[in-house]
């Protein structure tokens, strides 16, 4: 049976017993999934799994808090169901997970990239072990997925589940770059280069905050301190101050806690690359504390506790 | 004293009650000599210091932040500076990748008895940030500098992946 | 009028227009396609995709300085001053779909009682040379909603790509104005082509989709929460698709304050924020995703028809569907209320 078979038949298994199990079903073009609530069997046809199956879906799961849910996790999306037990903001005993041995998963922006015509005008998509055939605006192209992969994948130290009920397919591992290219690159820069790459950036955004309605950490909700009147944190108006100001109470709330799964940048909807911040920070983290969200379970993150002697931080001696 | 050279920079100084702005009343009480650049809010303990308490200075327009509290052991609350620690650490460290100087940024240690580091401290700290000079701001200020920043934003820059 | 111009002489049209006037064209910066405003040096890009974002700032910007006010000191009278648009503005390489989304806010900006300066002065004072499209993407249905990949509402000129260049049609006097420019050549039977192009597009989007039934049908599932929420499941309440759409008209006013001066600042509203119908009591009568969802669904299939002559408040550029970060598509859950049976 196919990797997506045994996920049907797993699923079926735990139905009767949940409110709703969240999986993925082909969206609105060949191009593109979008997440699916299973509440039937019947609705269980539509899933699928694969590539294409980008979203991280363990964002919808403090919503559900309270309500038995059953979710498929990719490795990175299990990461963040392991960081929300741990900070206690889903209860283990409500969620059912069905893991899997993930392949790596696209970036829609490299597709765009390595095609000729807008991927708007795709026509058909076919997945198959190392390729994708697409036809867009009548013309086949063949994209191998390794050049299409997720920033994410190329670096990803986890591509098997980490935490599953279930788990689907066989544990692979996966050999991952120690560190992507193009973030060595700009970390490399002048302060005064990057200082002006993040005004330029940040006068493209619009600030809808996407970024943050898909983070699965992101959890403060309706009640986030970047629209709150009082205190005002942030001002109504759209400029690169108050947009950069934004990105930092992001990257400030997340630190310690970010799982790495990528979703703030694929949400943008102007293409920021917002993961140049979140894996600095990942870094640091990792330096000082030792520490990567998670990774395992009954870790706490790191700033929510302290050592009276920190063997890493050497304040300054002035 | 005014500032260590002719014009003033604004370094904005977020003090714990207890002991840095004891320490820094000390200083002014044995009329230890100090630059005039530092503006101080007094806060309860360095663990109220939001993080981004010192991001929103900066980005204002701040041309330095100090944050300074009791010393490790000595907290009035016994832990809000071991929390304050891990934050501020990670806060320097971070802004490298934003293309703020994290010089402009310093965190330390005073307590009320130490007037004469306090002098150090803040004399040290205002002497740094005047070599810096004044901070840029965020927001390009005239429509020149919108149009080059436009014209550069166009032309792609800065990270490889992304154009 | 008809005429043709050529690609790079569209490119010195707009140099030329850019001297004079606030010129908003596409550009691609870092991997994405949005308007900018034309500076020397910048390069438009008309054809690789259709703009991330829609001109909708060119007439409403997304924030609009509504008044300075200033004190000379704490005991002196503050002094107000209004900061309505100034100059002229001409957007370049939109889409029929964007030039046709600023429509929707006539009904609400302009009436015989309430007349808002602000936008008037912009829409009266922009120039919309619009790009009609190829060939509909996945996600466009402006067809559906009374548009078309040649529509000509709300552009004062109509471009269409022929070979190395455009045939320009004016759709309004300060278009025709502009295409007396020299740049502009005769187009022979260039226009016979542009025809078959804009038939051609109008028939790859296929059969349009009828929705009449949609005001009355949408109103009768108003209450039927259940309905909502499976709709919106999958919906993360962020303001991506709002702030994309054309027609998206909500707006928010704060006062900046800074020392002795402060701004009033009209700036985009988002209705698929808790803040945006949270009320100081503490009450807030959208308190879930679906309910929000149900708003920003039924103002545009319902209720704005049933108040303005049954026009839609969608123009099918289907920005909100494409830019969304869960793949909600809005027409999915316009039919779901369509077709839905007790």
């Amino acid at each position: 049976m196919s990797q997506l078979d045994d996920l049907k038949a797993a699923i079926k298994d735990r139905l009767g017993e949940l409110d709703c199990v969240i999986g993925w079903e082909q969206g609105y073009d060949a191009l593109h999934a979008t997440p699916l609530f299973i509440r039937s069997e019947a609705d269980l046809d539509r899933l699928i799994i694969g590539p294409l199956a980008v979203h991280n879906l363990s964002t919808y799961l403090p919503g559900l808090k309270g309500k038995k849910v059953g979710i498929v996790v990719k490795g990175c999306d299990s990461r963040s169901v392991i960081e929300l037990l741990n900070e206690k903001l889903i209860n283990r005993d409500d969620v059912v997970i069905f893991g899997l041995c993930c392949d790596g998963v696209v970036s829609q922006r490299k597709i765009r990239a390595a095609l000729s015509a807008d991927p708007g005008f795709v026509e058909s998509v076919t997945v198959g072990a190392d390729d994708l055939k697409i036809t867009v605006a009548g013309q086949n192209a063949t994209l191998k997925l390794a050049d299409v992969k997720a920033d994410k994948c190329l670096t990803c130290q986890h591509p098997d589940a980490v935490l599953s009920d279930v788990l689907i397919g066989a544990k692979h591992g996966a050999p991952a770059l120690a560190s992507l290219a193009c973030q060595d690159e700009f970390e490399a820069k002048s302060d005064a280069e990057k200082f002006a790459f993040w005004q330029e950036t940040m006068s493209r955004c619009i600030r809808c905050y996407a970024c943050r309605n898909a983070c699965p950490m992101c959890v403060c909700r309706d009640y986030c301190i970047a629209t709150s009147r009082d205190p005002l944190w942030v001002s109504q108006e759209n400029s690169p101050t108050e947009n950069m100001m934004f990105q930092m109470i992001h990257v400030s709330h997340l630190a310690g806690r970010c799982t790495e799964c990528g979703e703030c940048e694929r949400a943008c909807p102007v293409d920021i690359p917002l993961m140049l911040l979140r894996r600095y920070m990942n870094k640091q983290v990792k330096d000082v504390f030792e520490h990567q969200a998670g990774t395992a379970l009954d870790q706490t993150p790191p700033l929510f506790t302290f050592k009276v002697e920190e063997e890493r931080i050497h304040e300054r001696g002035w | 004293m005014p500032a260590q050279d002719s014009r003033e920079l604004r370094i904005v100084g977020f003090l714990c009650n207890w002991c840095s702005y004891g320490g820094a009343d000390t200083a002014g009480v044995g009329r230890f000599i100090q630059p005039t650049d530092l503006r101080v809010i007094r806060v309860p303990c360095s663990g109220r210091i939001d993080p981004l308490f010192v991001v929103r200075a900066l980005m204002n327009g701040a041309d330095g932040v100090l944050v300074s509290g009791c010393h490790p052991r000595d907290c009035h609350y016994s832990e809000g500076n071991y929390y304050a620690r891990r934050r501020l650490e990670l806060l320097k460290r971070f802004l490298p990748i934003t293309g703020i100087d994290e010089r402009r940024f310093e965190y330390t240690w005073v307590s009320a008895s130490e007037g004469q580091r306090w002098q150090h401290v803040v004399t040290e700290f205002t002497r740094r940030i005047h070599e810096l000079g004044p901070a840029p701001l965020f927001n390009p200020v005239s429509e020149a500098d919108w149009n080059a920043l436009a014209l550069k934003a166009s032309q792609g820059l800065g990270c490889s992946c992304h154009g | 009028m008809e005429r043709f111009i050529t690609k790079t002489n569209l490119t010195r049209l707009a140099e030329d227009l850019a001297a004079t006037c606030r010129v908003l064209a596409p550009v691609a910066t870092g991997g994405t396609v949005t308007f900018h405003r034309l500076r020397s040096g910048m390069s438009i890009d008309l054809h690789s995709r259709m703009a991330a974002v829609s001109p909708k700032a060119a007439t409403f910007p997304q924030t609009e300085e509504l008044l300075q006010v200033t004190r000379e000191g704490e005991d002196k009278k503050p002094e107000i001053h209004e900061t309505l648009p100034q100059g002229k503005n001409v957007v370049i390489g939109c889409r029929p779909c964007g030039a046709r989304g600023k429509l929707i806010f006539n009904p609400v900006y302009e009436t015989e009682k309430i007349k808002d300066p602000y936008f008037i002065q912009r829409r009266d004072n922009t120039i919309f040379i619009t790009l009609a499209c190829d060939r509909p993407e996945t996600t466009c249905f402006c067809h559906s909603v009374g548009g078309g990949p040649a529509d000509t509402a709300g552009s004062d000129v109509l471009l269409t790509l022929v070979g190395e260049g455009y045939v320009a049609r004016s759709v309004t006097p300060e278009g025709e104005e502009i295409m007396k420019h020299a740049l502009f050549e005769d187009a022979g039977d260039k226009g016979k082509e542009a025809d078959a192009k804009n038939a051609r597009a109008l028939e790859m989007m296929g059969p349009a989709h009828d929705y009449s039934s949609a005001p009355a049908k949408i109103l009768a599932r108003f209450d039927d929460m259940d309905f909502w929420t499976a709709q919106s499941a999958k919906c993360i309440s962020c303001g991506a698709c709002t702030y994309m759409c054309p027609t998206c008209y909500c707006f928010n006013i704060t006062d900046d304050d800074l020392g002795l001066t402060s701004r009033r600042i009209r700036t985009w509203d988002n209705c698929m924020s808790h803040t945006f119908t949270l009320e100081g009591s503490g009450h807030n009568p959208r308190p879930t995703k679906a309910h929000r969802l149900k708003n920003r669904v039924g103002h545009k299939f319902s209720y704005y028809p049933d108040l303005h002559k049954k026009v839609i408040a969608c123009c099918g550029c289907g920005r909100c569907i494409k830019q969304c970060p869960a793949g909600v598509d809005i027409r999915q859950i316009v039919n779901a209320a369509q077709e839905y049976s007790e």
